[in-house]
């Protein structure tokens, strides 16, 4: 049987710029994160001998058996490992957990993750927004879909109860797209941040998407790429470019697909189940907690990860967000690249928001570098809160 | 199904048919686990509770009060946007479950966590009627309440 061997870290992390990549392939976004990601680890794109999630895009059975697809076809080499995450948009980052299993009990020495969106795909990832947004309306299911329901509805009744329940103020929402577009104003390769900074003002004057919901409570629909390669820790340390980080903790949490079955829309006891064992199996505390990147398809999300989290108590999410909290310098820096809603949205963004922890463990976030940061939280959530994931990220 | 029509429900496992079939009645049933007594919408395979795969489909009273809601104003496909802005309410039932669906009836604006409502029917096409929400006034339940009686 496999047993523990030997730690893991993250090797090297890319990203592309972040926004319209449809004159670009699939494939080809595929393979440029990917080296991207050997280059910054020392490693050659040939040394991949692991891959979590997608391949390079292809039809017939190459689109069902990715790792079969990069073997002898693309690297001229069996591969060793594959295995897929299942928690949504955040797959890609909740896959560090199987990348990191497959290392440490010696069945990978150098796994993969590539989430590349790019071209014109149909469905929810289709450049045409309102394909995407009809696609995705339908992930509800016939009993709820049948009356013109979106994603952002789906949320939008969580937003609500919240606010009925505990008080939460739209202009506390608010805050968190404000936070997170600054963050973006400072990462040139982000979606938004070219459009400047903006204010509460701003987002709750923006049109009402589904209400209690506004534009900048929002995603919007982009394309983008990002790889992380995750390697041996010792490979790390012998390559001498960048800190070993690894995962501390990791759990998850998978909650229900009807909403009706959920005992409550205002709390997710799935996502503090994630959280409790990542923290537990990490043994830190919340106030050790230096730097977040918690999933944020809508801002709502982002309260949700503070209370699943336990940063603050249940309904003491609207007030903990007030006063620029979440930026650099504030009680606690999350999703500092800009998240989901301003830095990119792109496929299984969760990728990113683990790339620009990884990035402030290293410190080597530039100007937007949270001071002395040790410890990093990660969550997000499949589906409408349905199901979760939770790391804690440190050097090892 | 051309854009400019509403979504039909696609997929619905035929276990679910005597739900759909009530609705269609004009009679909502809702299926009960026949060992715990509990009520569950959408209709699952077991019971949650106490994991007893027997159930039955029974009659229930179609009232509830408003859980949560939301007011769509951008819809999913032409067909939705042109009613928009609408109401989806998700209602906690009289019977101790909860149910999606939206509201008609009332100016969206009007909803609220907490108000009553009840289910009225409406025919999608020959083979799908739907339930959705409507206001359920006091002055309206002391009326069916005498009736009852």
């Amino acid at each position: 049987m496999v047993r523990e061997l030997r730690e893991a870290a993250i090797a090297g992390v890319y990203q592309t710029k972040q926004g319209d990549l449809s004159d670009r392939t699939q494939a080809e976004v595929w393979f440029e994160c990917a080296k991207g990601a050997c280059d910054d680890a020392g490693i050659d794109l040939g040394d991949i001998d692991g891959l979590i999630m997608d391949g390079p895009e292809g039809v017939g059975i190459r689109s069902i058996l990715p790792a079969a697809a990069l073997g002898h076809d693309l690297l001229g080499k069996p591969m060793r490992f594959h295995a897929s995450s299942s928690v949504g948009a955040s797959a890609a980052a909740a896959g560090v957990n199987l990348a990191v299993y497959a290392v440490s009990v010696g069945l990978a020495e150098a796994v993969v993750i590539v989430n590349a969106v790019a071209g014109r795909p149909e469905g929810f990832s289709s450049a045409n927004r309102d394909e995407a947004i009809a696609a995705m309306a339908k992930l509800s299911g016939p009993y709820e879909y049948i009356y013109g329901t979106t994603r952002v509805s789906d949320y939008a009744v969580l937003a609500r109860r919240h606010m009925y329940e505990y008080g939460t103020t739209s202009e506390q929402l608010a805050e968190v797209a404000v936070a997170q577009r600054y963050g973006a104003t400072l990462h040139p390769l982000s979606c938004n941040g070219h459009r400047g900074e903006i204010t509460v003002d701003d987002v709750v004057g923006s049109r009402m998407i589904a209400d209690p919901l506004h534009l900048l409570d929002c995603c919007g629909i982009n394309q983008g790429g990002g790889a992380i390669v995750v390697t041996s820790a010792a490979t790390v340390r012998g390559n001498k470019i960048h800190k070993p980080i690894g995962l501390l903790g990791y759990g998850e949490g998978h909650s229900h697909i009807d909403p009706n079955a959920a005992p409550s829309l205002a709390f997710f006891d799935a996502a503090q189940l994630a959280a409790d064992t990542a923290f537990a199996h990490a043994g830190v505390s919340r106030d050790e907690i230096d730097v977040a990147g918690l999933g944020d398809h809508f801002t709502i999300n982002v309260l949700f990860g503070i209370e699943a989290a336990g940063f603050c108590k249940p309904g003491e999410s609207g007030p903990f967000v007030e006063n620029g909290a979440l930026k650099v310098g504030g009680r606690l820096p999350t999703n500092t690249a800009g998240g989901f809603l301003s830095f990119s949205h792109a496929g299984a963004c969760g990728i990113f928001t683990l790339i620009e922890v990884v990035e402030q463990l290293r410190g080597s976030a530039g100007v937007r570098q949270v001071a002395n940061a040790k410890l990093g939280y990660l969550s997000g959530s499949g589906g409408a809160m349905q199901n979760n994931y939770s790391a804690v990220l440190g050097e090892v | 199904m051309s854009s400019d029509e509403k979504f039909l429900p696609e997929g619905v496992p035929g276990w679910h048919q005597p739900f759909w079939d009530s609705l269609r009645e004009r009679n909502i049933k809702v299926q009960r686990c026949t060992s715990c007594k509990a009520f569950r919408h959408v209709p699952k395979e077991i019971c949650a509770k106490c994991r007893s795969t027997s159930f039955s489909w029974e009659p229930v009273s179609g009232r509830g009060v408003v859980y949560t809601y939301t007011i769509v104003h951008r819809a999913p496909t032409p067909a939705y946007q042109a009613a928009a802005p609408y109401a989806i309410v998700h209602a906690a039932m009289e019977e101790g479950f909860r149910m999606v669906a939206a509201m008609t009836g009332v100016d969206p604006d009007a909803v609220e966590i907490g108000a009553p409502v009840r289910v009225v029917y409406t025919d999608l096409s020959p083979d799908w009627t739907i339930v959705e929400f409507e206001p359920a006034t006091d002055t309206e339940e002391l009326v069916d309440n005498a009736r009852d009686n």
